[in-house]
């Protein structure tokens, strides 16, 4: 009976596993790469690279507000929104801007937007059209070529498989404890065996939350039935009710001056009197029926929402706020989906992140490994079946694509021209186009040699990033690190030692490769036994 | 400095999580661990583990929980990577961290 259960357990982790682990793979990977999404944004932008960071940045938003505030009034009171966004410890300047009216059939505002130093409140240079770190972030949670909702779905499906294979993992693998801290290299797939339980127990907890939360972020569209049974716009009325919304101004007619922003702000600081204001939106400025929306950093607390509270515009009277105390069920929701997102997280906690986020890439990676190794293994003498150069192919190119393709990315960042009609699809292009090249290599060959080219072509193409970057714009690595610009430092630094990993990874599959090695491996075990 | 001390003490629990297994501690000490010796060694992990996680809970709430799994993460990666390819180092890390965590509660304790 418990061996019929493990073995119906160890089939069910072993294809479940197997199905959805290429997505999985891709979930991961750009999940662990959007923790960065910021300072992807900044290495892609070079016009905000030389930004100091404020000293006083809190105490210096009441001023920056007023200021922009009282240039939008001068230059577009008519505008139906305005939206000031502050600098952040991650995102270093000031941003404000106003809508243009909606065409027909414009779903959202086109905003015309203005960025700033925040220590000279002088306008930066343009800014280059990049989707940045959006790019990854939209690809970890709905893919791409996909429609936004089919999309969501396929991930999410990805993710219930990935919640099975995990918790069957944790059945089947009875010595995963007992295993926990042994790592036998040089053991064929013994060793790729180790290398998926390993990262698999060594961020066990993070694996179960980051992918239970992951689904939780999609509840509901998975499951909007209550949602629809209560509210006549199902899903949209719910978060609509859950929001706090203008309920006081709606109806006010006519023109009316914008209250002082100085009116509100102190409303703000008498509420929260050490407030980190992210974000301004002011609707309708010049109207009785204007609100003034103040949207505050919830700082470390599990809280997905930001903090918001709403005014009248008109008269600057306190009109929605967000709830202090939230619900259980609101509570339990906002933590679920913030832990997922880890918005809320210090440097420290973030990186801690990365790393069960690489723990899970090994996971996946090694799991993919492991399936072809052992088919490989039990079919020595027999030449190798559709299925298993499938799944070859698409452990080359997803494993080895992915890394290529993200260099591809940032490299045409920096040599497409900043002015080029639609160059952020452009950059997207160069990430599928250099993707594209290791798909064509692994339907070519899937062979050790096959695999040692890419680990170069990596090695080449991680490399080319700081050094591409070091000659296109005016810093580089070294000046990075004098200047102490530290995310710039770290995320060129972070390119070098994948190309050193990759190059060891080359070195290592040429040795593999060796008969002169594999026999030399032979004796060693033979005299080790 | 809390954070640092949470963390000395996760991987110091692992540290004798890995000690407490036969095959690990014939590595380091070249003998099988006693049945006391095991005990003990299991008894400090656990201890060391629980006042991890209630210091990250107590100081940082529910930020705290997501710090200590992220110390555990770190702390068994380190002793996994010592254990598999660095076992004559294991002794020097022990005592390193043993030194580390009393400086650490020396300055906590001042501060």
């Amino acid at each position: 009976m418990k061996d019929k259960f493990l073995k119906t357990m160890t089939w069910v982790h072993l294809w479940v596993g197997l199905l959805a682990c290429w997505i999985v793979y891709i979930v991961f990977y750009t999940g662990t790469v959007s923790f960065f999404r910021d300072e992807i944004n900044l290495w892609n932008q070079p016009a905000i690279h030389n930004i100091q960071a404020q000293e006083q940045r809190i105490a210096a938003q009441k001023d920056q507000l007023i200021n922009t505030i009282s240039y939008l009034s001068q230059h577009a009171e008519n505008a139906p929104n305005w939206r000031i966004t502050l600098p952040e410890p991650r995102i270093p300047y000031l941003e404000f801007g106003y809508a243009k009216a909606k065409e027909p059939g414009q779903r959202r505002s086109q905003y015309i937007n203005t960025q700033l130093d925040p220590n000279t409140m002088q306008p930066l240079a343009p800014f280059r059209e990049t989707k940045g770190g959006a790019f990854f972030y939209q690809v970890h949670y709905q893919l791409y070529f996909l429609k936004a909702i089919p999309g969501r779905w396929v991930v999410c499906i990805a993710s219930f498989f990935m919640l099975i294979a995990i918790v069957t993992g944790i059945i089947i693998h009875k010595r995963i404890f007992k295993d926990m801290f042994n790592f036998k290299k040089n053991k064929g797939s013994r060793a790729w065996f180790d290398a998926h339980t390993l990262s698999s127990v060594l961020a066990l907890p993070f694996h179960l939350m980051i992918t239970y939360t992951g689904i939780m972020t999609l509840i509901f569209m998975l499951f909007p039935y209550p949602a629809q049974s209560t509210y006549d716009n199902g899903v949209r009325d719910f978060y609509n009710d859950t929001t706090p919304k203008n309920t006081l101004t709606n109806n006010a007619k006519g023109t009316a001056p914008l209250v002082d922003i100085t009116h509100i702000l102190d409303q703000v600081y008498t509420k929260w009197p050490n407030a980190d204001i992210r974000q301004v939106l002011i609707s309708k400025p010049a109207m009785a029926a204007s609100t003034v929306t103040v949207l505050v950093s919830s700082d470390k607390a599990l809280r997905d929402q930001i903090p918001r509270i709403i005014f009248s515009g008109a008269s600057g009277e306190l009109i929605a706020k967000s709830q202090d105390e939230l619900s259980n069920s609101k509570a339990l929701y906002e933590a679920l989906n913030s832990m997922h997102t880890g918005r809320f997280a210090d440097p420290l906690l973030r990186w801690l992140f990365v790393l069960g986020g690489v723990a899970g890439c090994i996971m996946i990676a090694s799991s993919c490994m492991l399936w072809a190794k052992r088919i490989r293994e039990k079919n020595k003498n027999t030449p190798p079946s559709f299925g298993l150069k499938l799944v070859e192919g698409l452990n080359l190119t997803t494993i080895m694509g992915l890394p290529f393709a993200t260099c591809g990315f940032f490299i045409a960042n920096r040599l497409l021209d900043p002015m080029l009609a639609g160059r952020a699809d452009k950059e997207i292009d160069a990430f599928f186009a250099a993707w594209l090249v290791i798909a064509i290599l692994a339907l070519l060959k899937r062979d050790t040699t096959q695999w040692r080219i890419t680990a170069y072509l990596n090695a080449i193409a991680c490399l080319a990033v700081p050094i591409v970057n070091a000659f296109t714009t005016e810093g580089n690595i070294i000046s990075y690190a004098l200047n102490k610009q530290w995310a710039l430092f770290i995320f060129d630094a972070l390119f070098l030692l994948s190309s050193l990993i990759f190059i060891i990874q080359s070195k290592k599959l040429r040795t593999v490769k060796s008969p002169a090695n594999t026999a030399k491996n032979k004796r060693h075990e033979v005299s080790n036994d | 400095m809390i954070d640092l001390f949470a963390f000395l003490l996760s991987l110091l629990a692992f540290n004798c999580f890995a000690l407490a297994k036969n095959n690990h501690f014939k590595d380091v000490f070249n003998t099988r661990p006693s049945a006391q010796q095991r005990k003990l060694l299991l008894a400090v992990a656990w201890i060391n583990i629980l006042l991890s996680l209630a210091l990250c809970v107590s100081t940082q709430g529910s930020y705290g929980t997501l710090l200590f799994f992220g110390y555990t993460n770190l702390s068994a990666l380190i002793i996994m990577i010592f254990c598999s390819f660095l076992v004559k180092y294991i002794k020097l890390l022990s005592t390193l961290t043993l030194i580390a965590m009393i400086i650490s509660a020396i300055v906590l304790a001042i501060n």
